[in-house]
């Protein structure tokens, strides 16, 4: 049997011997790939490719022409070397959760699922380092670090799937990276390897340069996908904290929202997270089985502080008097394990119910310094209402990084490009007040016509030269951070 | 997607502090003095000093990390953005104002440790943290092993988040483990408790405390070795012995090295530094010296350096 254009085609023996000595480059691309992957899996039919056609952003859908899995990070080399011959774009995708449409063949090609590799090959619990495949998902690394008493803190709200290569190529953050940070600060060493198959270990489990001059892994984190494959990861681990607080606030309007987080950020108790949803973003939850009880009607901040018992015990009182003092209309805190689950069960599923809300959403992630915070979203709220589509803001606030998100129709005729007038207005003040476009989703080809507001003639040469080092002809994910990037096979 | 045209102009950082955020625009050559003046009037504070007297620059050039990285991570986790002059003199913004990016590579991280081959800093953003008013110094002395054992003590657990650094002091043959905590007042007997304990679990261990005392000042170090952090006092123990003074940044991984001065430095350096590299390299370390020039890059190295450099060059 071989595969022709996804069908599964049975040759009488005498054809199959004449098959075998056509060359392989002339044969159709499921039999090249299969050649590549011998023990991996190729998928062609259109009922597989459908799965691989959009990420998160799920408007946008571009059909690739295959996507292969290698059976381990062997194949995945032996595969890369081959993406010469094959000619035609290559995209790393791991559960396909970006929100920012990276992980996508916008200009045809082969998707390379990295889903089989998946071992966690050593924990180093003393030593504060793991070293993990890029396929682990992020929960199951979590649940493995456990008994070792550390943690890996970056935490996306699609933690259950996402994997450490998606969290690694879009440099991921989540809800504590406002005491904890971002992907890149917990990224030690990136196995990567390039297009022709050469494989490259940048850094390790000291995180320094490794052998080489300069430390080329810096390029690697928040690559998206443009510069190589990557294999295995050498992550910096934290102990547990031994006990969490959670507290709950809300609010009468965004000016006073506003002042309790600037009186937080600057607080001496260093709260792990410091979460804004908007009263829209609250009303969405109440409606759905997620619905824990939160005060609907107002701004709500979710605010977390981590740490010993004897020290963390001691900063409830304080943290509970700042958001009062603030303006909260009412202040909840809890130590149990059941309530403080629920509530961030709630805001992490905020994200997914927007997609039953509305058959089509974006959301955008980017940055600003906090004294704008209102005004940005007031801007956010003015604009969106103005053109008749609906804004809802659920947000990481200590950091500054908002996430509008717009829920539209892209089957009606002008919604997407309403929302599309909107997002540029948005970016546009968001560089005005000192911002930028994206704080942890990456740009993908979602904001790639955005950067021209953020790089100058200088600093866009200096962009570019990045793949044209790695990945001249563009054949990693091309179209794809920048629009320039365009692969000619 | 309405894209938007090319931008004719650079945007650069001008001078600012902007005290929400905790973030502050400084010329490359400020001094801790300079920054000290900058922030008074704010109850904030930029941790990672190395040395009062030399610049951020000099600073950031001699390591990667300082003593306060144990809780604030290394240089280029507390630095945002920078003015950069090209080698063609060119100025170009690298890097942001606020702290979360994922916009375009990042040449910030790249280039705040490369030397000044692509050009060299005139402005850095750094990011501040909350000033809380009250510093506690704990200096832990006592055998060898006594002191190597307090460490994990220090470090597993969710203790570890809350100190400002763990160095171990090797000077000719003595030795002390230094802790710095930085926090509210109403909280020092909280941690000053918590030290006493781990103290009082290690065999012939001596705890003194100081209040408010000066932040630590080792000075530029002459030699930085990166490592892991299970490894670092057995790096730091057997390059004790060869030279004046070592601070071992405990949770970072990282070895201090000071030497004493001489012509015959560069040579002493490079000598050590040959030693401990092949130790080094296989985990992902390095060894980096201000006084020496970088080592040739390997021939892969090279090519992605040369498409870099035609970039800076403005070619």
């Amino acid at each position: 049997m071989f595969h022709l254009d996804g069908k599964l085609i049975d040759l009488p023996p005498r054809s199959r011997y004449w098959y075998d000595l056509i060359p392989l480059s002339l044969k159709p691309l499921a039999a090249r790939l299969s050649a590549l992957l011998p023990r991996g899996r190729v998928l062609t039919s259109a009922a597989q490719l459908a799965a691989y056609g959009a990420d998160g952003l799920g408007y946008k859908n571009y059909l690739p022409d295959a996507v292969v899995l290698p059976a381990d990070a062997e194949e995945l080399v032996r595969f890369m070397r081959g993406t010469k011959s094959l000619g035609l774009p290559v995209v790393m995708r791991g559960a396909g959760t970006s929100l920012s449409g990276g992980p996508v063949a916008v200009q045809g090609g082969i998707i390379v699922h990295t889903s089989a590799l998946r071992a966690v090959r050593e924990i180093n619990a003393e030593g504060f380092w793991c070293e993990v495949e890029s396929g682990v998902t992020l929960n199951d690394l979590d649940a493995i670090l456990k008994p070792h008493g550390v943690f890996y803190p970056p935490d996306p709200s699609s933690g259950p799937v996402c994997t450490l290569g998606g969290n690694v190529a879009s440099n991921a953050g989540g809800a504590h990276c406002f005491r904890y940070g971002v992907t890149s600060n917990y990224i030690l060493g990136v196995e990567a390897v390039l297009l022709d198959g050469s494989v490259h270990r940048f850094g390790g489990p000291a995180g320094g340069r490794g052998p080489w001059r300069e430390d080329w892994k810096r390029f690697m984190i928040g690559s998206e996908g443009t510069l190589a494959a990557f294999t295995r990861f050498w992550l910096r681990l934290l102990p547990l904290p031994e006990k969490v607080w959670t507290f709950r606030a809300t609010y009468p309007d965004l000016r006073t929202t506003e002042s309790a987080i600037h009186a937080l950020v600057a607080h001496s108790s260093y709260p792990a997270a410091i979460e804004m949803l908007d009263p829209r973003g609250v009303a969405m939850v109440e409606s759905s089985q997620m619905a824990c009880g939160l005060p609907e009607g107002s701004f709500l901040l979710l605010v977390e502080i981590d740490g010993p018992a004897a020290l963390v015990d001691a900063r409830v009182a304080p943290v509970s008097e700042i958001l009062r003092q603030a303006g909260a209309l009412d202040v909840m805190f809890s130590e149990e394990d059941t309530i403080r689950k629920k509530l961030w069960k709630a805001r992490k599923a905020a994200g997914g119910l927007l997609g039953q809300l509305s058959p089509s959403y974006v959301v955008q992630d980017a940055v600003i310094p906090k004294r704008a915070l209102a005004e940005v979203l007031q801007l956010v709220y003015d604009e969106a209402d103005a053109a008749g589509i609906r804004a809802v803001n659920v947000f990481h606030a200590g950091d500054g990084n908002l996430h509008p998100n717009f829920l539209f129709d892209s089957r009606l005729p002008g919604d997407l490009e309403k929302v599309e007038r909107i997002s540029k207005r948005l970016m546009e003040r968001v560089i005005e007040v000192g911002g930028t476009l994206s704080g942890e989703h990456g740009i993908g080809n979602d904001k790639s016509g955005y950067m021209p507001l953020v790089f100058g003639p200088d600093s866009m040469r200096l962009q570019l030269a990045v793949p044209a080092a790695f990945n001249p002809a563009h054949q990693m994910n091309p179209l794809k951070v920048f629009d320039c990037r365009r692969f000619a096979s | 997607m309405n894209a938007f045209p090319p931008m004719q102009t650079e945007r650069i950082f001008v001078p600012f502090l902007d005290e929400v955020d905790g973030t502050l625009c400084l010329p490359a050559d400020a001094t801790a003095a300079n920054l000290e003046s900058l922030r008074r009037p704010h109850p904030l504070r930029f941790p990672l000093f190395l040395d009062p007297e030399a610049s951020l620059r000099q600073q950031i050039e001699a390591s990667t990390h300082a003593p306060a990285s144990c809780r604030f991570g290394p240089y280029c986790d507390n630095i945002l953005g920078m003015n950069w002059r090209l080698p063609s003199g060119r100025v170009a913004r690298i890097g942001e104002r606020v702290v979360k990016t994922t916009t375009g590579y990042d040449w910030l991280r790249f280039l705040l440790h490369s030397g000044t081959r692509f050009g060299e800093p005139i402005d850095y953003v750094i990011r501040l943290r909350p000033d809380c008013g009250f510093t506690l110094t704990a200096r832990f002395e006592g055998e060898s092993k006594a002191l190597a054992d307090c460490v994990p003590k220090l470090l597993q657990s969710g203790w570890m988040h809350w100190w400002d650094s763990v160095d171990m002091i090797v000077e000719g043959s003595g030795r002390h483990l230094r802790v710095m905590v930085h926090c509210i007042p109403a909280e020092a007997p909280i941690f000053a408790s918590q030290l006493r304990s781990i103290a009082s679990g290690g065999s012939g261990v001596a705890l003194t405390l100081h209040e408010n005392a000066l932040p630590p000042c080792d000075g530029l170090p002459d030699l930085v070795c990166k490592t892991t952090p299970d490894r670092v006092l057995r790096l730091a123990n057997d390059l004790a012995a060869k030279v004046e003074r070592v601070v071992a940044l405990c949770y970072s991984g990282v070895v201090h090295l000071h030497l004493k001065p001489g012509p015959d430095l560069p040579g002493r350096i490079h000598e050590l530094a040959l030693s401990v590299a092949g130790e080094l390299h296989p985990l992902g370390g390095d060894w980096h010296s201000r006084w020496l020039p970088s080592t040739p890059p390997p021939l892969t190295e090279s090519s992605w350096i040369e498409t870099l450099e035609q970039a800076v060059h403005g070619s």
